[in-house]
Order: C-alpha cells, then sequence, then structure tokens
C-alpha cells in the first residue's frame, strides 16, 4: 500500500468517470415544515417521482399543483433551506434489493441501520410497483405452518394469501407473527418484518429474540421507528414488499410481516394533512383505502409459467378497546383474506394464544390444509362452537344431561390443547396427534389440569411408537388405515403407562 | 366560491389585452386593477406581473434565459448559445441576461424556466465528488 498505488487508483477511478452536460429540472423551495417542502417550479414532475435536494436528502412529489408541488422530504429536513434548489430525478423512489440483505436490520430506505457495513448491490427495485395480474396468479394450495396449534389447526393461512392479524394493545399480535417466523426454519420460506412506528427498544428485543431461534438466518427487518418522520413510516411497507418481490422473482416464498397498519394509516394521515388534503372519516384521507389496498393486492401467489414464488402478509391491526367497527379495521378487514382476531378478555383467562375461534376466519387457507389436518379440525371446529354455545347456557344450573355434560368436558379440553406459550411452535404431526387423540375421545378420561403434561407425553411416546402413521402424515399428508390403528394403540399404551 | 388564482388573474389580464389597441388597453388596465384591489391581491401584483411575462412570452415564442459564466463572453459565443436555444426551444425570440460569477470556476450554466444546462466546472466538481463517493 504505498502512496503511488492510491494516486494510481484515483486517477484510474477518475478516468472512467462519464459525465455529460444534460438539461434538467429544477425547482426552489418555497416553505419547509414537518418533513413537508412546497416546491416551485418543475413543471414536468410526475406524481410520486423522486426529487433531490442539495445535501443529497430525497423527496416523494405526492401533491402536484397548479404552482408548487407538495414533496415530502424522506430523512433529515431541518437542513433544507427556503430558496434551496431541488432536482427532479425522473425515476420513481426505488430501494436497493440484495441477497446480502437477509439477517439484516434495514431503515425505510432499504440502508442497513444494524452496523454490520454497508450492502453492496448494483440492483433496485421501485417501491410502487402494480400487483400482478390475474393471469400471473394461482389459487392458494400451499399451506404456511405457524406452528401455533389455533391457527393451523382452525384458521390455516395459505401461502399467497394475505390474513389480518387484529386485536388490542397487549393481545399477543405480534406474538403470533413471531412465532410464525420462528417456525419458518427449514421451510424453505424468507420472512420480511416491518415494522412501522415501533419503539427501537421492542424491535432491538425482537431481533435478539429472532436471532437466539435462528430465524435471521432467513428473515429481514425493515424498520421505520417512532422516532423517524411520518414519511418514513409511510414507505417503510412499500419498502418492504418491494424486498418480498425481490425473492418472489426468484420463485421463493415469502412471508411478509407489516406490524402495524393502523400507524401506517396514522402517518399517512399525518402526511395527508399537512399536504393540506382534506379529511375524511376519522381526518384520514380519501384514499386511504387504496393506501392499504394497493400494498396488499402485492401479495399473491404466482403460477409457474410466470416463474412460481410467493409473498404471503400478515397485517396487523391495533384496534382500540376491541373496536373492529373503527374506519382502519373495517377497511383492511375487506380487504384481507380473512382474519385472526385476538381478545383481552380471553388473553386474561389464561387462553393464550388469546385467539377467539368463532369470530375469526380464513377465506382461502383451508384448501391449504394437508388433508390429515383436516380430518382431525373438522370436528373440533363443531366441538368448539357447541362448547361456547353451551358454556354460557350451563352456567345457569349443574342439571345437566349425560350428553351435555360430556360436550363440555370435550370443550374445555379442546380449549386447554389450544393453549400454547409463546416461541414455542408445534411441529405439524405432533398437532395432528394431539388432535386426533382429542377429537377421537381418548383425552376425555385426563384431568383438565393434566392435559398439557399428557399432551407433551403422548406425542414424545407416539413420535417413537407411531413411527408408521408419522411417515404417512409427513410423506403423504394422510394416515391410512394400518397407520391410525398403531396410533391408537400407541395412545392406549401411553394412557396405561402414565396410570400406572 | 374557488379562490382566484394569480394564474388565473394573469390570464385573464392577458386575454383581454389581446389585439387591443391603445384606448381600448387603458380601459383594460384599468379594470384589471379595480378587480385586483377588489378581490385585495394587490399585494400580490409583483406575482402577477411575473405571470403575465410568462404567459405573454409563451404565447410570443419569447424565451428568457439567464446565463451566468465566470468572465464575460465573447460575442461569438453568445451567438452560439442564441441560436442553440432558438433551436431547441423552436423559439422566435430570445431575451439574455448575462451574470458574472466567480463561483462557478469555469463554464457556463444556462437556466431557462425551471431547465437548466450545467457546465460549470463546479458543478461537475461536485458529480466528480459524488461519484467517487459512491463507486
Amino acid at each position: 500500500m504505498t502512496k503511488n498505488y492510491i494516486v494510481e487508483n484515483l486517477k484510474k477511478q477518475i478516468e472512467s468517470f462519464k459525465d455529460e452536460a444534460k438539461a434538467e429540472k429544477v425547482g426552489h423551495v418555497i416553505e419547509v415544515f414537518d418533513g413537508i417542502a412546497k416546491i416551485s417550479g418543475l413543471s414536468d414532475i410526475k406524481a410520486s417521482e423522486m426529487v433531490s435536494f442539495p445535501n443529497g436528502e430525497k423527496g416523494v412529489a405526492l401533491n402536484l399543483e397548479e404552482d408548487s408541488v407538495g414533496v415530502i422530504i424522506l430523512g433529515d429536513f431541518t437542513k433544507i433551506r427556503e430558496g434551496d434548489e431541488v432536482k427532479a430525478t425522473g425515476q420513481i423512489l426505488s430501494v436497493p434489493v440484495s441477497d446480502l440483505q437477509i439477517g439484516r436490520v434495514l431503515n425505510a430506505l432499504g440502508n442497513p441501520i444494524d452496523g454490520k457495513g454497508a450492502i453492496k448491490t448494483d440492483k433496485s427495485n421501485p417501491i410502487e410497483k402494480v400487483a400482478p395480474g390475474v393471469i400471473t396468479r394461482l389459487s392458494v394450495n400451499q399451506a404456511v405452518q405457524t406452528g401455533i396449534k389455533a391457527i393451523d389447526a382452525l384458521i390455516p393461512i395459505g401461502r399467497g394469501q394475505r390474513e389480518l392479524i387484529i386485536g388490542d394493545r397487549q393481545t399477543g399480535k405480534t406474538a403470533i407473527a413471531i412465532d410464525a417466523i420462528l417456525n419458518q426454519k427449514g421451510q424453505d420460506m424468507i420472512c420480511v418484518y416491518v415494522s412501522i412506528g415501533q419503539k427501537d427498544s421492542k424491535l432491538r428485543k425482537l431481533q435478539t429474540r429472532l436471532e437466539e431461534g435462528g430465524a435471521m438466518d432467513y428473515t429481514i427487518i425493515v424498520s421505520a421507528g417512532s422516532s423517524e418522520s411520518a414519511a418514513l413510516s409511510y414507505i417503510a411497507p412499500y419498502t418492504g414488499v418491494s424486498i418480498a418481490e425481490f425473492f418472489m422473482d426468484q420463485g421463493k416464498d415469502v412471508l411478509i410481516i407489516y406490524d402495524d397498519l393502523s400507524k401506517h394509516a396514522v402517518a399517512y394521515r399525518e402526511i395527508s394533512l399537512l399536504l393540506r388534503r382534506p379529511p375524511g372519516r376519522e381526518a384520514f384521507p380519501g384514499d386511504v383505502f387504496y393506501l392499504h389496498s394497493r400494498l396488499l393486492e402485492r401479495a399473491c401467489r404466482r403460477n409457474k409459467e410466470y416463474g412460481g414464488g410467493s409473498i404471503t402478509a400478515l397485517p396487523i391491526i391495533e384496534t382500540q378497546s376491541g373496536d373492529v367497527s373503527a374506519y382502519i379495521p373495517t377497511n383492511v378487514i375487506s380487504i384481507t383474506d380473512g382474519q385472526i382476531f385476538l381478545e383481552t378478555d380471553l388473553f386474561y383467562k389464561g387462553i393464550r394464544p388469546a385467539v377467539n375461534v368463532g369470530l375469526s376466519v380464513s377465506r382461502v387457507g383451508s384448501s391449504a390444509q394437508i388433508k390429515a389436518m383436516k380430518k382431525v379440525s373438522g370436528t373440533l371446529k363443531l366441538d368448539l362452537a357447541q362448547f361456547r354455545e353451551l358454556e354460557a347456557f350451563s352456567q345457569f344450573g349443574s342439571d345437566l344431561d349425560e350428553g351435555t355434560k360430556n360436550q363440555l368436558e370435550r370443550g374445555k379440553r379442546a380449549v386447554e390443547v389450544l393453549k400454547q406459550p409463546q416461541y414455542a411452535p408445534v411441529k405439524t404431526e405432533d398437532q395432528v396427534v394431539t388432535l386426533y387423540a382429542l377429537t377421537k375421545g381418548f383425552m376425555d378420561d385426563i384431568a383438565i389440569d393434566q392435559i398439557k403434561s399428557f399432551e407433551e407425553g403422548l406425542t414424545e411416546y407416539a413420535r417413537r411408537n407411531a413411527k408408521t402413521f408419522y411417515k404417512e402424515v409427513i410423506e403423504t399428508k394422510i394416515w391410512t388405515d394400518a397407520g391410525e390403528q398403531e396410533l391408537v394403540k400407541a395412545i392406549a399404551e401411553f394412557k396405561q403407562s402414565i396410570q400406572k | 366560491m374557488a379562490t382566484i388564482s394569480i394564474n388565473n388573474i394573469a390570464r385573464a389580464i392577458y386575454e383581454s389585452s389581446k389585439n387591443k389597441d391603445e384606448v381600448e388597453l387603458d380601459t383594460v388596465m384599468k379594470n384589471a386593477v379595480d378587480i385586483i384591489s377588489k378581490k385585495h391581491l394587490l399585494s400580490k401584483s409583483k406575482e402577477i406581473i411575473n405571470q403575465l411575462q410568462i404567459i405573454s412570452d409563451k404565447n410570443e415564442g419569447v424565451i428568457r434565459a439567464k446565463i451566468s459564466s465566470k468572465v464575460k463572453l465573447e460575442q461569438k459565443i453568445v451567438n452560439e448559445i442564441e441560436d442553440f436555444i432558438k433551436k431547441r426551444y423552436q423559439a422566435k425570440n430570445t431575451v439574455l441576461d448575462f451574470e458574472i460569477d466567480d463561483k462557478l470556476l469555469g463554464g457556463i450554466k444556462i437556466e431557462i424556466g425551471d431547465e437548466i444546462i450545467d457546465t460549470t466546472l463546479k458543478n461537475r466538481i461536485k458529480k466528480l465528488q459524488n461519484y467517487l463517493i459512491t463507486k
């Protein structure tokens, strides 16, 4: 490393620099406030075109008015002054995309913020893209295994589906998303977690959790923190889905989580009001539905002719004291293919995950469920529905006939089985065994407080002693009579062994 | 009622004063000033005049350019620039405004409306700097 080497290198670099004189469209800043700039000139600018400020900050033109342009500033707006020269770039805002982004934490512009160095890439994707059309799509027929029994059995999610996770604060919405990411290990899935307006401490905790679970090997975190401007919160989900599309274009399956879209809508409301767009219901602008629909439409499953791959979206919405009829929740409910309802009451009753099975639905996921699971979960849904009805009714008196009592007992056990601690995903085969034992009545004579330990022991025992059943479920997704007999025998043996 | 923009007023003044003789023009001007004062826009009169200038330039094919350079340009170069502008914007007439700016280091910068053609040394050094940083 001599001085000469550096000089030579520099010379070479300078030689390779080409500069062409070209006409550029410029405008001047009229006013700057709260992350918004009003700019004169820029006569030929297009909607959502990127502009650049003299200090290198970027902006996006959102309002094209008669004699000025309203721009949101992506980054620090305090250094932008009145009269600054603003250049139009002729491009839509795009973010760098690369395989090297896996395992990293990025900001809303796609640049790393985890202190692990720059990501070198020459590829980039525009953040706004038209969603794949009808011809390129395939219906959902392959499952996303979340490892959560209540979801995999009753509200199954398919690859390419959009399933909303909705609930009040502190009901375990993020926990479900994180469990789903943790369970993707070895399932050939890339995960993108978009954090919008979250506390940095929460994000840090989450990142550590994912690292401990080995999930950062296939996960990208895109973050627009609550200390950053609303403009960055607004573009973060689009950045996330652009990165997801990069992987889908390689034929991979991607799981993307937007945590959460309520804060996204709030950020967009802030921008819109500052841009003086007329407020509508709850002061949200008129196009807040399109804001989310165009984002969620980009989740899809593509057919083989168009490269395959899928993007499964799990948007999260936070409700205020259980009010799902507010503006944003109803919007997103109608856009998505189903929702997972989480309830505070259930959470404090100790039913965790606090999924309200009655109100949660998955409109397309059932076709993605494996046959074995379908067989065991079909009767489970019925058991639970009857249980809920009887539960309310049975509180009035204890004079119940035998059949009703049995149903109540079965329901109580079903609720118990569906409880699951955090960060403890259950394999699909184990879920099938547990639910089989439950729905066929093998658990009816186990005390309720023993259910958890029985379940753990049973799956362990069955794994060793019902190998054919396991093999069949893993390979052909359904069991044969021989496999079933083996499992029934194993269950009976196990029950005997614990009664001794 | 929608507010009247400066652009609207300037356009109205231009349209109504087009192809008018001197006497008529007098009344038009008087009315225009009346309207502006009635709408409490007298404070914006400077902007209205600017806008009027832009509209009339556009309709008459006049291009106004601001040319900055480090040293005073020779007549030959000025003619070349004028020809270039006339050809590029298909202008009938050009109004050139020259400015001497030491900070440009060399080369010239042409500003036409909101378009800039910047071939100055200062700009090129800045571009080289950006190129070397991102490389």
